[in-house]
Order: structure tokens, then C-alpha cells, then sequence
């Protein structure tokens, strides 16, 4: 009986994701690569790609030297506004874009590339100092206090043995940044402003008018496999430091 | 002195993140003026009716999130045996894919299962973007009970559902209140979900969207927002007096 619930559970969490995918590849009953050659060709899907990748790719860049060397900050003496820096986690997404786009508009801040850059920086600090704090165990500590006992200087310490230490908790946090920005929906749509597309934005003027067409499953099954990726490499690294 | 390395972040975070709120407030009493009228309006019956759907939506959510979840988290963490990993990897993985995209999925299943924009949808829309947020941390707290404590219920004469009830139920309290944080309140501000599969189904979510997006109301739309906030407050506090602190 339990074992029935287990199955039908799973099934339940992976047949729309299956369904998805085999759908793409699917015109008339032939199986054909046709809606990807499409996507491929479409200007307006190239464009929000490309925007999505530097979006993506400098809200990671930026919070994962703010968060990481903010982590390091705490890790060690008082612990106090700490709080401050992980209450984005527990806030409700929408409370959150809606407040920047309040704040944007009241500074009469254009809307575009980079209030939606600023805002993903906002959101993505929060997770990667919890990542990275986690991740730099009391175990660094007590190495760092070795290093220094043996004649290194903080400077050395940091470099030789603090950063490889953390390394992986980094390339963890990265990953993690990466990924709630690459597909960020919410967040986005509030505070974009008209001409700048990401890919979640052009596949919710579609399917929030209730459309359901091959190259749309096309380009969710593209996102999903790079959702799957970075889930992949985040397995990778973290296995291995253990 | 390393302290001050955290000033960066702080001092982004307060810009972005903290002023905006202070913002949110300020407009909620109807900024540049000072002004009660957008809580009044927020309390006129059409609202607090959305208040309820979404309450009733969250709410239904979580139940059965509760009940699909436990039977799998319970079967992961003391049955699985050497599917374990595995089945822990397929329960992690829709984590790192955004709701949008989960949504729409589930869209794809039920348009031509001809139940789209019905409430049917949106519940198990819903249901199948909150189910991980549920298994997770149930998964969790099971996987800390130890076996021979259900042992030892056993070997003192206890029935299976006695045991159930009377040993595995009440030793995975944290991980329930876990749950049920992790699915209700983000459940309650939804919008993706009954947007795209409620068509014009009302809740928080959506009446915010319209608010903001189509109205350009930033006034009521922050009253309302505020309202919600403090809705979820109250739950946070509620749950950090119950287990003590916040763990993800």
C-alpha cells in the first residue's frame, strides 16, 4: 500500500515533465527536431537568452563576492545583524519585487537590464552567504588558527588556506545564484521595464494566455535540461568533498 | 576588523532590500499624504473574500502536500534501502527548476485532459509545485529518528498504528512544522499558479499582479501587501516559539 502512494507520488512529480519533453519532439505523430531549429532561428527567443545568460551570469558574479566575503565576516566574533542578511530567504517572493519596483519607481529608476540585475543581486546575497557560512565549517576555523600559529600572516592565511577551503562552498553557492536567477519569474517581471525579455518572460506571455505549443515545450525542455545540468554539477562538488 | 567585510552586503541589502519595504509601508498609508483609506478599502468584503480563497487554497495545499508527503518521506528515510539515494535525488531535482516552468508542465498534462482553468487545476497545480517543499524537511526529521526507537515500541507489545501514532508521529513534529511553513505561507502569496491554471480565480497573488502591473494602484496594492506581510509574520514568529529557530 505505502509502496502503491510512493509510486503514484513520483509519477505524479515526473509525467508532466516527461509529458513536456516527448511532446517537443513531436509534429503530427513524427518525431522531428523542427521546434528547436525554430527556436533557434527566432531573433526575439536568441535575444532573451542572451539577456537571461548576463543576467544570470553578473547577479552571480556580484552576490558571490559580496555573500562569500560576508560569510567570512561572520564567521568568527559576533554573530549579531547576521539575521539581516539571510531575512530575503524567508520573505515571499512577491513582497519582495513589488517593494523594488515601488522603490524604483519613487527614484524614478529606469526599468530594464539593470533594475532587474540590481534586484537579482538583492535575492541571490541572501542564499549564498547561508550556502557559503555552512559550508566553511569549524573546521576551517581551527586550520586558519594553525596557519597563523605557524607564522603565517592573515594575508598568507587567507589566500593558502582559507580560499581552498571554501572553494567548493563557493562553486556550490554559484551554481544555486545561478539558477534561481537564470529562471527567476517573478522577481523579473516586476521589475522590468518595456524592451527587455528574459526567457521565463517570453514563455509567461505565452502560456499565461493559456497557450500550450510544441515550441514553447521546445524551450521549457531547453531550460529544464540546464536546470538539470547545474543540478548535476552542484551533485558533482558537493560528493566530492566529502 | 574582519567584521567590516560584511558592510558590502549589508549595506547592499539595506538599499535594496530593507528601504524598499519602509517604501511598501510608507505607500500602504497613502504616501505623500498620510491617509487610512487603502486599509479600509483593503477590508470592504470583494477582499477580504480574496483573503479567504487564498487562505482556503494555502490551506488545502497543505494538507495534501501532508498527505502525499508522508507516506513517501517516511518510505525514503527507514524503507527505501538501497533506492534511497536515488529517491532523494528525484525529490530534490524539481528544486532546481523555477515554478514557471513546473506550472506550465503541468499545464501541457491538463489542457488536453480538458481541465484547465477550473479550481480542480489550480489545486493540483499547486500540489505539484509545493509537494518537494513538503517531503524534504519531513524526509528529514524521520531520517533523524532513530529505527530502534520504533523497535523498541514494537517489542513493548505496540500495534503498527500505535506506533505510528504514539512514536513516528509525535518525533517528526519538527519536520511537520517545517512543512507546513515551507508550503503554506509561500502557498498563500502564490501567483503563478492559479494565474495560469485559475484564469480569473482571485487570490493574494493575482490581486496583487493586478494591482501593481494592470492598475498601477501602488497604494492599495501596498496595503494589501502589508496585510499579507503580517499574515506571514505571524506565522514566522509562530513557528520560531514552536521549534526554536529557522532551518531550511
Amino acid at each position: 500500500m505505502m509502496r502503491f502512494i510512493v509510486l503514484l507520488v513520483f509519477l505524479f512529480l515526473y509525467i508532466p515533465i516527461a509529458y513536456v519533453v516527448a511532446s517537443s519532439f513531436i509534429d503530427g505523430g513524427e518525431i522531428t527536431a523542427k521546434w528547436y531549429v525554430k527556436l533557434f532561428e527566432d531573433k526575439v527567443i536568441v535575444g532573451a537568452f542572451y539577456n537571461s545568460l548576463s543576467i544570470a551570469l553578473l547577479s552571480t558574479f556580484f552576490s558571490v563576492s559580496l555573500g562569500t566575503i560576508a560569510a567570512y565576516a561572520f564567521l568568527r566574533g559576533s554573530q549579531r545583524f547576521e539575521s539581516l542578511l539571510y531575512t530575503p530567504i524567508v520573505i515571499p517572493e512577491i513582497t519582495e519585487a513589488l517593494s523594488l519596483l515601488l522603490f524604483y519607481k519613487m527614484l524614478s529608476f529606469p526599468l530594464g537590464f539593470y533594475s532587474v540585475l540590481l534586484g537579482h543581486i538583492a535575492f541571490n546575497i541572501a542564499f549564498v552567504f547561508v550556502i557559503v557560512k555552512a559550508r566553511l565549517s569549524t573546521q576551517l576555523r581551527t586550520l586558519e588558527e594553525a596557519s597563523l600559529t605557524l607564522g603565517a600572516d592573515e594575508i598568507q592565511t587567507f589566500l593558502r588556506v582559507t580560499i581552498p577551503l571554501a572553494l567548493p562552498g563557493i562553486v556550490a553557492a554559484s551554481l544555486i545564484a545561478f539558477t534561481l536567477s537564470w529562471d527567476n519569474f517573478v522577481k523579473t517581471v516586476f521589475t522590468t521595464g518595456p524592451g527587455f525579455q528574459t526567457l521565463p518572460l517570453l514563455i509567461w506571455s505565452q502560456a499565461a494566455r493559456g497557450v500550450v505549443s510544441p515550441s514553447l515545450s521546445a524551450l521549457t525542455t531547453l531550460m529544464l535540461l540546464i536546470s538539470f545540468l547545474l543540478a548535476y554539477l552542484y551533485a558533482k562538488i558537493s560528493t566530492r568533498r566529502e | 576588523m574582519r567584521q567590516f567585510l560584511a558592510l558590502p552586503s549589508l549595506i547592499y541589502l539595506t538599499i535594496l532590500f530593507y528601504i524598499p519595504f519602509l517604501i511598501v509601508i510608507l505607500y500602504s498609508f497613502g504616501f505623500p499624504g498620510f491617509t487610512l483609506k487603502y486599509y479600509s478599502e483593503i477590508l470592504d468584503p470583494i477582499y477580504i473574500k480574496v483573503f479567504i480563497n487564498s487562505l482556503t487554497l494555502a490551506s488545502i495545499t497543505t494538507l495534501l502536500c501532508f498527505l502525499l508527503a508522508y507516506p513517501v518521506s517516511y518510505y525514503i528515510a527507514l524503507k527505501a534501502g538501497k533506492w534511497k539515494n536515488f529517491l532523494l535525488i528525484l525529490v530534490i531535482l524539481p528544486f532546481w527548476i523555477s515554478f514557471l516552468l513546473r506550472t506550465y508542465a503541468i499545464m501541457a498534462l491538463l489542457t488536453p485532459l480538458g481541465l484547465m482553468f477550473t479550481y480542480t487545476a489550480i489545486v493540483i497545480g499547486m500540489v505539484y509545485d509545493y509537494l518537494p517543499f513538503m517531503i524534504l524537511p519531513l524526509y528529514a526529521s524521520l531520517e533523524r529518528l532513530s529505527r530502534s526507537q520504533i523497535e523498541a515500541s514494537y517489542v513493548l507489545g505496540a500495534k503498527p498504528y500505535q506506533t505510528f501514532l504514539k512514536v513516528t508521529l509525535p518525533l517528526s513534529k519538527p519536520g511537520i512544522v517545517a512543512g507546513i511553513i515551507l508550503v503554506f505561507i509561500p502557498a498563500l502569496g502564490e501567483f503563478v499558479v492559479p494565474a495560469m491554471l485559475g484564469g480569473t480565480y482571485a487570490t493574494i497573488g493575482t490581486i496583487t499582479w493586478d494591482l501593481f502591473l494592470r492598475y498601477h494602484n501602488w497604494w492599495k496594492g501596498s496595503a494589501l501587501s502589508v496585510v499579507y506581510m503580517a499574515i506571514v509574520l505571524v506565522a514566522i514568529l509562530l513557528y520560531i516559539k514552536r521549534v526554536g529557530r529557522i532551518e531550511l
